[in-house]
C-alpha cells in the first residue's frame, strides 16, 4: 500500500472534554485533488491541521509517502516544508511584501541564495496571476482574492508533496472567489496533490477526484463527484447536499 | 540675589544630564521586564502566567513615589542599600516594565496566531519564526504607545526629587532657595522638560513612519 502519497489512518483528536475526531481515515495518490465537505463541527478543519501537525493526533497514524509523520522523533519542520498549507484568513505575514512573503521560507527554510529565492518568488507569483507590479505590494494593500493568491505561491514555492486547502474561499467576497477558484484548478490540472476543504461544489464537481463527507469527526461517505454529488448511499449526506443546495443554488448542468 | 539664566543654566543642565540617565536606565529596565511579563502572560502556562499578570498589576497600581521610598527607605532594612540614583532608576524600571509589558503584550496578541502558524506551515522552526514574524511586527505596533511610556517616564524622573536624586528639578529647587526666582527658574525647567518630551514625540513619530507596515493603521500621536 505504499504507492499511496497520504494515508491517515484512524485518528483520533479530543480538545477538551470535545471529541473532534473521532476515526478520521484517507488516502491519496500522487497527483490527486480530493474535496472535503461535511457540516461545521464535523473535524474537518482538524484533519487538515492534524496532516501538517499544526495539531498532534491524541492515536492515529499518518503517513506520507513511507515516512509516518506521526512517529516519534521526526523533524517537524522538515516534514511541513512538504506540506503546503493555505488558511481560510490567507495568514500572509503583514510585515512582508508579495514578493517577501514567498521568498522567506525559501530563503530560510531552504536555504536558498537570495538571487535563487527571488526568482523562484517571481514565478510562483506569476503562475497565479500576480501582476510584476504588485510584486512590492504588502497584504493590507492587496484585494482579498490577491492575498489568497500570494499565500498558494508561498505554498507551492517550497515545491511541497501535497497542498492543503482549509476552505480558501470561504473568507473572499463572492466577486474575488473565481480568480482563486482558477488558480486551484490550475494546480489540479498541473497534477499538484491537493486536499481541499471547500463548500464550492462546482469546484468539487469540475476538478476533484473525489469527493469525502465528513460527519461527526469521521470519512462519512467517499465517492467520485458525480456519483457523491447526485447518489449519495447515506442519508445524513443527502441531507447535507440538500442544505448545500438550498444555500448555494443548483448547478446548470444539474438542472 | 538676583541670578542671570547664564549662571544658572549649567547647574540645570547637570540635573537635566542626570534626568537623561534615569530615563535611559528605567526604559531599558521597564524593557526587559516589560518584555519578560508580556512573554510570561502569553506563552507560559498557568498559574505562571497568572503570576506575571499578577505581578504587572501590582506595578501599575502603587505610585511611583510609594515604589521609590519603599526601595530607598524601605530596603535598607531588609539588608538592600542602594543609592538614591540605584533607587530611582530601579523604581522608574519596575513601573516602566508594569506598564510596557500591557503595551507589549497588546501588540502580540494583536498579530494572533495566524502568521505564526503560516511560518510554521512553511517548515520554519518555532524561534525563527517569533524571531522573522512576530517579533519585527510587534516591535513595529509597539512605537506609538512606547513612545507615550517614554515621555511618561522622563516626567517623572522628576520624583526622584524626593529621595534625593539631583535631577533637573532638584537642582532648580536647590537654586530656588538661594536665588528665591521660583517663577523664572520653574518656567526655564518647565520649558527644558517640554521640549524633550517634543523631541522624543517627534522623533518616535520619524521611527513610526520609517518602519510603519504599509496599508496598516493610522498615525502615530
Amino acid at each position: 500500500m505504499t504507492d499511496y502519497l497520504l494515508r491517515v489512518e484512524d485518528v483520533y483528536k479530543k480538545f477538551g472534554s470535545k471529541d473532534i475526531l473521532k476515526g478520521a481515515s484517507l488516502n491519496m495518490s500522487k497527483g490527486e485533488t480530493k474535496v472535503i465537505i461535511g457540516p461545521s463541527g464535523a473535524g474537518k478543519s482538524t484533519l487538515l491541521r492534524c496532516i501538517n501537525l499544526l495539531v498532534k493526533p491524541d492515536s492515529g497514524r499518518i503517513f506520507l509517502g513511507d515516512e509516518e509523520i506521526t512517529g516519534k522523533h521526526v523533524n517537524l519542520s522538515h516534514i511541513r516544508s512538504e506540506i503546503g498549507f493555505v488558511f481560510q484568513h490567507f495568514n500572509l505575514f503583514m510585515h512582508l511584501s508579495a514578493l517577501e512573503n514567498v521568498r522567506l521560507g525559501l530563503v530560510k527554510v531552504k536555504k536558498m541564495r537570495n538571487e535563487e529565492a527571488e526568482s523562484k518568488a517571481t514565478r510562483a507569483l506569476r503562475d497565479v496571476g500576480i501582476q510584476d507590479e504588485l510584486f512590492g505590494h504588502y497584504p493590507a494593500q492587496l484585494s482579498g482574492g490577491q492575498q489568497q493568491r500570494v499565500a498558494i505561491a508561498r505554498a507551492t514555492a517550497m515545491e511541497p508533496k501535497i497542498i492543503l486547502l482549509d476552505e480558501p474561499t470561504s473568507a473572499l467576497d463572492p466577486e474575488l472567489i473565481g480568480e482563486v477558484l482558477r488558480v486551484m484548478e490550475q494546480l489540479a490540472q498541473s497534477r499538484t496533490t491537493m486536499l481541499a476543504v471547500t463548500h464550492e461544489i462546482g469546484f468539487a464537481k469540475n476538478v476533484a477526484d473525489e469527493i469525502i463527507f465528513m460527519d461527526n469527526g469521521a470519512v462519512l461517505e467517499t465517492g467520485p463527484p458525480t456519483q457523491l454529488l447526485s447518489n449519495p448511499k447515506e442519508e445524513r449526506t443527502r441531507r447535507f447536499l440538500g442544505k448545500i443546495t438550498e444555500l448555494y443554488g443548483v448547478s446548470r448542468t444539474e438542472k | 540675589m538676583n541670578l542671570s539664566l547664564e549662571s544658572y543654566l549649567p547647574y540645570l543642565l547637570m540635573g537635566f544630564y542626570r534626568t537623561v540617565l534615569l530615563t535611559a536606565g528605567g526604559l531599558a529596565l521597564g524593557f526587559v521586564i516589560g518584555a519578560s511579563l508580556a512573554f510570561a502572560e502569553i506563552y507560559l502556562p498557568r498559574p505562571a502566567n497568572n503570576v506575571a499578570t499578577a505581578i504587572e498589576q501590582i506595578l501599575r497600581g502603587i505610585p511611583l513615589i510609594v515604589i521609590f521610598f519603599l526601595i530607598y527607605f524601605g530596603l535598607p532594612y531588609a539588608g538592600i542599600i542602594l543609592s538614591p540614583g540605584m533607587a530611582a532608576a530601579l523604581g522608574l524600571g519596575l513601573r516602566s516594565g508594569g506598564y510596557q509589558s500591557q503595551i507589549f503584550r497588546g501588540s502580540l496578541e494583536s498579530i494572533g496566531v495566524g502568521q505564526v502558524e503560516a511560518a510554521l506551515s512553511i517548515g520554519m522552526n518555532k524561534s525563527s519564526a517569533y524571531r522573522e514574524v512576530l517579533l519585527p511586527q510587534a516591535i513595529r505596533l509597539s512605537i506609538p504607545a512606547w513612545s507615550n511610556e517614554f515621555t511618561v517616564v522622563l516626567k517623572d524622573t522628576s520624583m526622584a526629587y524626593a529621595i534625593g536624586v539631583a535631577e533637573l528639578l532638584k537642582q532648580a529647587a536647590n537654586i530656588v532657595s538661594l536665588t528665591l526666582q521660583p517663577l523664572e527658574i520653574y518656567l526655564v525647567v518647565a520649558a527644558i522638560y517640554f521640549v524633550a518630551t517634543l523631541v522624543v514625540s517627534r522623533t518616535m513619530n520619524v521611527a513610526y513612519e520609517r518602519w510603519k507596515i504599509p496599508g496598516l493603521g493610522g498615525g502615530a500621536s
